[in-house]
């Protein structure tokens, strides 16, 4: 194929997916399920609710014609002021296809129902999640926290307000009287990191 | 006499279980890596890995970059398949961009990719001789086939393990021009080499012992801890997501895929090594189709990368399994989310899985079967 | 290179916490404000060995350059978050190790002129067979392997990688050292016996490399430890450590009749 069959059409910022694809078969198995469809990049994308988001998956994986027996990937998203998202990304070797379910959660009190009953590949997934953001898994086993040590679990690094750490000189001398802080700088503090490949 | 709960058989004396903890420092060089482990005798009851040692924040700082400057964190986050690393990124950007990287390209990319497996391979095979107790010799071979691939790499890119080559749209540069010269002899190197390693250790009585029966995962079980690459493969499932979701040009070359019976540690031992043997097919058959002249980048690329909004979840074989890029683009020059879905996470997640009932000695075979590799597992 | 000779973690005085106290409150507290006394243990690590406090500037949010507080309009929380604990236990942890400085017996055994000739032979001796403690962390411990292997082999320079911090000289931090581990690098340090040096590999070990600008990672080891050599790259190439061994094989003759 010539670069220009490969390349791929530019993508309209909504796109129904096409017919007969995995949405049409979500939507068959559940009507009642309030779930947007789009055509992503790669995959199909659905939308659901984060209170949805736990019989969606169920039915992805125990549903005969959708059997999506893979968690591929489970990531949190920090969209700032529309909330936390979660994302799942699920594939099927039975029937070689696969779907994106993005759960969408409030911005005050991220829960969401665990995946951990139904893929264990879930289990570190979710614990790391909870780790950057701060979104609590309803019914995990064990919730603890996996990359960050446990102590240290005062502000969730991959949310959006928080900053890079700026360049210390001295161990600690960024911290002082705010040492609880560790890394955080508060907003109209004046401190305004620019990301910039030198620092400042 | 106490009577154990567990198999009803009477004992002479109370025992308790003891707590193992190995690592973070600990001479298997999977780096920092702590597991605590309860045995009973000598038989593992239980394992807790502890992770996060590692964890420095490549997904966030990636954000802060723009989409060129955070390949380099990439290399570094899978820092001994820098090249499938990048390559997933590169794809996951073109996607993104609309962008189509030209023939040479293209080939290039695959020929570096593949031999980067080719490598990345060869270390498997010296660390696992190594945590077996064949300190010395396993590395030895395995790094000095590795060492004529280094200089191949460093040759083409100019550094010896992070390239930071690949761009969205193509490559930095061109290619010296007796690269497929060198890349034949670095393939005859290391057909030699692989044949060197499994004369070494594949018959020897005492490898298969120690790894026969060892770790055993069944496919399903596989499959829902999300385990994928070798690992999966050696459990008996044909599937490698070159042939079967196919991306850049894989679908134009011919080669098998290798699957094991038992799921233990030796078929994964044994995978990996003829995966070896198939890359190299497919670097010959790249060499052979490789357009000798042609641009590496599209005439008409925009000086900073803005894709559109968007998001994309590219997905490349990388030696480990599965290595996934989610990107959500919001129309900047930076990433807004870049997510790393990382193949020796989610192997890791099956440790306790493998390794309870086994022996303590077993625990470390396993862990050096799953082939992890402790950046990509934090980050 | 000189060796560091105190380097003592330092107790913030309280005076220092009470001047630090006025400029906290008026920064805005989103999140919740701290309370002033967590700042009761402060490692400032000061080169010429000052004890006291009131060299450095108070430990307000102007001594950040760049940072001026204002009075912004304060969001209300009140309480302090229970996990504040953890950064207070952050720097608990992060205090740089004590530093005791090596006496060896026979300089108070042997006379005054017989030292020179012992001082070298055994400097001579040590330099020749330093064992460096397998301590690869990260992408750099890939590049140290491939040193140790016989492409570029460090065993002509007598450096046998040994993973026992016990019986070793040398601990070659190699990759990024995060503050969850940090703990782990001192405790290995301590346990190193004297003589020890320590080659700071790569570029997250000298001051935290590409990933400085997260908060959970180490802005170089050099905060914890004391270290002897820098080898920048990132990786380093194995004929940079190799430079580097060279570099400290010469520090420890150059510095053999200062150091016990």
């Amino acid at each position: 194929m010539s670069p220009e069959e490969r390349r791929p059409p530019a993508q309209p910022a909504i796109a129904a997916p096409p017919e007969g694809s995995v949405a049409d078969l979500f939507k068959a198995a559940l009507p009642d399920v309030e779930m947007t469809a789009v055509q992503g990049a790669l995959d199909v994308l659905l939308l659901v609710d984060g209170k949805d988001a736990h019989k969606v998956l169920e039915t992805a994986k125990h549903n005969p014609s959708l059997a999506f027996d893979f968690l591929r990937n489970l990531s949190g998203v920090d969209y700032e002021a529309e909330g936390f998202e979660v994302v799942y990304h699920l594939y099927s070797y039975k029937h070689r296809h696969n779907v994106t379910v993005r759960a969408k959660l409030p911005r005050e009190d991220p829960r969401i129902q665990s995946a951990t009953d139904i893929w264990r590949a879930a289990d570190w997934h979710e614990r790391e999640c909870r780790d950057m953001f701060g979104i609590v898994f309803e019914g995990h086993p064990n919730l603890v926290p996996i990359l960050l040590p446990e102590d240290m679990l005062d502000h969730y690094p991959l949310r959006k307000d928080n900053p890079l750490a700026p360049l210390e000189e001295w161990q600690g001398e960024a911290l002082g009287p705010e040492m609880g802080r560790a890394g955080h700088i508060p907003p109209g503090s004046g401190f305004d990191v620019e990301p910039s490949a030198e620092g400042e | 006499m106490a009577i154990d709960p567990e198999t009803q058989v009477e004992r002479e004396f109370e025992t308790q279980d003891l707590f193992v903890n190995i690592g973070p420092q600990h001479p298997a060089t999977h780096g920092v890596f702590r597991m605590v482990i309860e045995v009973d005798g000598e038989v593992v009851r239980d394992v807790v890995p502890h992770i996060g040692y590692m964890h420095r924040g490549g997904e966030k700082l990636s954000e802060h970059m723009d989409y060129r400057q955070a390949i380099g964190y990439q290399d570094r986050t899978e820092y001994l398949s820098q090249f499938n690393a990048e390559l997933c990124y590169v794809l996951a950007v073109e996607k993104l961009a609309g962008l189509a990287p030209p023939e040479r390209a293209e080939y290039i990319r695959i020929i570096l990719t593949e031999l980067n497996r080719v490598s990345s391979h060869f270390m498997f095979l010296g660390a696992f001789g190594t945590d077996l107790g064949v300190f010395g010799t396993s590395f030895t071979y395995a790094f000095r086939e590795r060492e004529h691939i280094l200089d191949l790499f460093e040759e083409v890119s100019g550094d010896r393990l992070m390239y930071a080559y690949f761009r969205p749209g193509g490559v930095a540069w061109d290619v010296p021009r007796d690269f497929k010269e060198r890349v034949e002899w670095v393939c005859k190197q290391a057909l030699i080499g692989a044949d060197d390693m499994d004369k070494l250790l594949t018959d020897n009585e005492i490898f298969i012992a120690r790894t026969r029966n060892i770790g055993k995962l069944s496919i399903e079980d596989a499959i829902d801890y999300g385990v994928t690459g070798p690992m999966l493969r050696a459990s008996g499932m044909k599937f490698d997501l070159r042939r079967d979701e196919p991306y850049s040009i894989y679908d134009r070359f011919d080669f098998d895929i290798p699957v094991g019976t038992n799921g233990d540690c030796y078929d994964r031992y044994l995978v990996r090594l003829a995966e070896i043997r198939e890359s190299i097919r497919i670097v010959r058959q790249a060499v052979a189709q490789m357009p000798d002249e042609g641009p590496i980048l599209p005439e008409r690329m925009p000086r900073m990368l803005r894709p559109a909004a968007g998001e994309v979840y590219m997905r490349c074989e990388d030696p480990r399994g599965e290595y996934g890029l989610y990107i959500v683009s919001k129309g900047a020059t930076q990433p807004y989310r870049c997510r790393i879905r990382s193949p020796s996470f989610c192997n890791l997640s099956a440790l306790k899985h493998m390794t309870v009932g086994h022996f303590v000695a077993d625990a470390v075979t396993i862990l050096g079967a799953t082939d992890i590799v402790l950046c990509s597992v934090d980050r | 290179m000189e060796v560091n000779e105190e380097r003592q973690p330092q107790e913030q005085a309280p005076e220092g916490a009470a001047e630090a106290a006025p400029p906290a409150a008026e920064v805005p507290a989103t999140p919740p404000e701290r309370p002033a006394s967590a700042a009761a243990e402060r490692p400032a690590r000061q080169p010429a060995g000052q004890a006291t406090t009131g060299e450095r500037p108070p430990r307000s949010a102007s001594a950040v350059p760049g940072r001026v507080p204002e009075p912004a309009a304060a969001v209300a929380v009140a309480e302090p978050r229970p996990e504040s604990v953890g950064v207070r236990l952050e720097n608990l942890r992060l205090t740089p190790v004590e530093i005791d400085q090596p006496k060896a017996l026979y300089r108070s055994v042997l006379p005054g002129i017989l030292q020179v000739p012992a001082d070298f032979i055994i400097a001579a001796a040590r330099k020749s067979s330093l064992w460096p403690m397998t301590f690869g962390l990260a992408c750099c411990a890939i590049e140290m392997i491939a040193t140790y292997m016989s492409h570029h082999d460090l065993d002509r320079f007598g450096i046998v990688p040994w993973p026992s911090p016990r019986q070793c000289d040398v601990m070659i931090v190699a990759g990024t050292v995060t503050k969850k581990m940090a703990p782990a690098v001192k405790l290995l340090y301590q346990q190193m016996p004297n003589p020890k040096w320590v080659i700071s590999m790569g570029a997250c070990a000298t001051n935290g490399g590409p990933y400085t600008r997260y908060d959970r990672v180490l802005q170089g080891v050099d905060k914890i430890i004391p270290v002897d050599v820098y080898v920048p790259g990132c990786p380093p190439r194995p004929e940079a450590l190799i430079d580097g061994f060279i570099a400290l094989q010469n520090k420890i003759m150059e510095e053999r009749s200062r150091v016990g």
